[in-house]
């Protein structure tokens, strides 16, 4: 019987829960709007590579002489990722590329939203001129920047020799999403403890068909196959 | 990695679901981390604790983490399996397995080929 009029009848349960099924990506946000900047940076005739590495491991001498090597066939873009600073996108301007500094304040990583806002400043400097190639060297650090898509075409990761060649373990979901590891300063093999072979075969084990290319950018050693790499993602 | 800004923004999302359902506080709270999406289950449960104090909507709602297994290829025999999740020793359980590298179930090769895993989803939401 009802407890609040007296009526014979069973009390009606009001159940107010709702359950909402909801599947929604936690980066839903961030992942929307990278691909809104993959549409854009194809818009702009081009393919994107987003460079992540630790700090000081030879991103921006990697792409100092990229363009070296590039400048007159292809048509480069840069966007430089770092916590403070202009020097990066000033280097890369010195080689003639126009270049878009990010600074993030503290930020340990670029997300697609930044990028955006990059891409069209990178735009308006080339005054409507296309793009063949856009870097996007992303803020130094081996955690963070792996669950950020920016609307990247491929993801190269970079490992230095005095890094050490365990550094695939220990930092796997960065190597695992990567398209492409670059052992970077293959010069000092001499002089550090650093297996190519280890950390090849480190790299293998997270994802067995990710390449891996050694080089030395500055000395020039590897570079071919590195510049190889970058003309066959271009469509013909 | 950034467990917290992860949980502060699936807080977010869910707080919009609730206003779009006239609902007033929520009770649980179902996502999944997938094995390779290199976000620490505990750390994102810890700032889910410390954020929902924060929220009177959220004061007593209960977090469910659904941590599926790895999947992986073979690239050897080709075979495709699921190998219990590998997890470092920690001051709760220091006993459990530190192995990192996992073996092929059928062949025994370590050329296995993740599937996938690096989903992070909200999956479900109870409210009231």
């Amino acid at each position: 019987m009802c407890d609040s009029c007296g009526c014979q009848q069973d009390p009606v349960p009001i159940n107010k829960e709702k359950v909402v099924d909801v599947h929604e990506q936690l980066l839903a946000a961030n992942n929307e709007q990278a691909s809104a900047n993959r549409r854009h940076i194809e818009k702009m005739g081009a393919v994107a590579l987003n460079l992540i590495s630790s700090p000081g491991s030879g991103k921006t001498s990697l792409l100092e002489q990229t363009i070296e090597r590039l400048k007159g066939r292809l048509s480069i873009g840069v966007i430089e990722g770092d916590l403070e600073t202009e020097r990066d996108a000033e280097r890369i301007r010195k080689k003639g590329v126009p270049a878009v500094q990010l600074t993030t304040g503290g930020g340990c990583h670029l997300d697609a939203p930044m990028v955006h806002g990059g891409l069209h400043v990178l735009e308006h400097m080339a005054k409507g001129k296309k793009f063949d190639l856009i870097f996007i060297e992303n803020v130094g650090n081996l955690v963070c920047p792996a669950a950020f898509d920016l609307g990247e075409h491929r993801r190269v990761v970079l490992l230095s020799v005095p890094e050490g060649s365990d550094k695939p373990e220990k930092y796997p979901a960065t190597f695992r999403s990567a398209d492409l590891v670059l052992v970077t300063k293959t010069d000092l093999l001499p002089y550090f403890d650093f297996n190519l072979e280890e950390a090849t075969s480190a790299v293998k084990l997270l994802k067995p068909d990710l390449p891996v290319l050694p080089l030395a950018a500055e000395k020039g050693e590897g570079m071919d196959a590195w510049i190889d790499y970058l003309l066959a993602l271009l469509p013909r | 990695m950034h467990e917290m800004s992860l949980a502060h923004g699936m807080m977010q999302q869910v707080l919009a679901l609730l206003r779009e359902h006239g609902a007033e506080r929520v009770t649980d709270v179902t996502v999944l981390l997938g094995p390779f999406s290199g976000v620490v289950a505990e750390s994102f449960a810890f700032g889910f604790e410390v954020l929902k104090k924060s929220e009177t909507c959220f004061q007593d709602a209960t977090l469910h983490l659904e941590l599926p297994d790895p999947h992986y290829r073979c690239l050897e025999c080709g075979v495709e399996t699921s190998l219990p999740l590998t997890r470092s020793a920690t001051f709760l359980d220091p006993d459990c397995e530190t192995s990192t590298s996992s073996r092929c179930p059928v062949c025994a090769s370590t050329r296995l080929s993740p599937l996938g895993g690096a989903e992070l989803i909200l999956q479900q939401v109870r409210m009231e």
